[in-house]
This record gives C-alpha cells, structure tokens and sequence, in this order.
C-alpha cells in the first residue's frame, strides 16, 4: 500500500464501454453502496440500543417511499454484490476465463441479482 | 499489509459476510414494518446479536479492504489517498464498536 511506484489504474474514460467494464464498476459501486447500508443498519440498530424516540423516526422513515427504495436498493446492491463476488471467486479458482464464459457469467449475474431482490423481499414479507 | 494477505482476508470475509448478510437482509426486510418491541426482542436474542455482530465486524473489515483498493486505484495525490485511509480506517471501527457496545449492553 506504501509503495508509491504502483501503477494507476488506466482511466475509465479512455476505454469503450463494454459489458466487462461495465459489470466491474458496478461491482465496485455496489460495495460502496453497501458501506453505506452497513452504516444505515447500524444507525437502525443503534437508534433502538439508545430509546424508542429515536428508533419511531426510522420507523416512520422506513414506511416512507423513499425508505422503500433505500431497503429495495440495498437489498439489490448487496444482491449484486454477493453475486458478482462468486463470479470473482471462480476466476479466482482459475475458471471462467473465456470472454464467452466471463460475458455470459456477467448477465447471468445480472438477471439473478434481480430475482434474488424478488425472492428475499418475498422471504422477508412472510409470503414464501 | 501487504497485497497477498489483504487479498487473502477479503475473501475470507466474503465468505462470512455473504450468508450474514442475506439472513440479515430478510430480517431488516421482515422487521423494517415491525414495533419497536418486537425489533427489541430480535436483537435481544444473544444468538441474533452475535450474528449481527459478527456481521458488522466482518462487514466493515471487508468493505475497509475494498475502500483502500478503489483509492489505490483513483487517488493519485499520496497524501490525499493516506487521508482517505485514515478516515475509513476510523469510520470501520468506530461504527461497528458504537452499535456492538449498544447491541451487548441496551438489548
């Protein structure tokens, strides 16, 4: 981490889009997106350790529009996230290596991210 | 730490966070229309709050990881990219240890 003759990373902007890059980036956003669900849980959870006022706004905030989409969203982030982090582990494990393979990972990783989004939800909502 | 180890140690807690994080997931979900009591009760179980627990550290500690690759990547001012260390170094301890300290002692 120290050594500063570590090359930086080629800019992004130079690159045409492609759905490796593409699929690399939000990878990269998601684990920040979920930095901040892990302090939003732990603001939740701190908020009920210090007393029932402080916890009722979160409450309110959470049946609002707006702390649905921030449930929603994280629970689709954090999907991706854990996704695309087993597609890492496969390469890691040295598979998937074929730009077929790695593409047709990345949309696999994609159209699941969604309906692991559904499925919890439902889990969650007592309904499965 | 040097590259191998921290490459080591982000996978390892990926591989807790994942099964925490989906179970935790559900439950902020289901609780998220809950009372207050009823969210009391959850973290009043010792084994939930020591899931979270567990959760949190191994989160936090994984998202620290993943924080510092990205500025080695973009942050080129050396100075700049340590305070940027610095500040989620603190952020990922300060965090969790607020809401375990609650977690263990106000539920």
């Amino acid at each position: 981490m120290s050594d500063s003759k570590n090359p930086l990373s080629p800019h992004l902007q130079i690159y045409r889009w492609q759905i490796s890059s593409l699929l690399s980036i939000t990878h990269r956003i998601t684990g920040i997106l979920n930095l901040f669900g892990l302090i939003f849980i732990s603001a939740w959870i701190c908020s009920a350790g210090i007393g029932e006022n402080l916890f009722e706004y979160f409450s309110i905030l959470l049946k609002t529009f707006f702390g649905k989409f921030i449930l929603i969203g994280f629970t689709w982030s954090m999907s991706y996230h854990l996704l695309s982090g087993i597609r890492h582990f496969f390469w890691d494990l040295g598979y998937g290596y074929e730009i077929k393979t790695a593409n047709f990972s990345g949309i696999i990783v994609v159209i699941s991210s969604f309906v692991m989004t559904i499925i919890l939800w439902l889990i969650g909502k007592g309904l499965i | 730490m040097n590259a191998s180890r921290k490459w080591i140690l982000q996978r390892i807690s990926a591989l807790l966070v994942a099964p925490l994080i989906v179970w935790f997931c559900v439950s902020l979900i289901s609780l998220s229309t809950s009372s207050y009591e009823e969210v009391m009760n959850f973290f009043g179980n010792p084994m939930f709050s020591w899931l979270t627990i567990i959760l949190l550290v191994a989160g936090f500690f994984h998202a620290k990881i993943g924080l510092n690759e990205i500025f080695e990547d973009y942050i080129e001012n050396e100075k700049i990219k340590n305070i940027a260390n610095l500040l989620t170094f603190l952020l990922s301890i300060i965090v969790p240890l607020i809401t375990i300290i609650l977690l263990l002692y106000k539920f």
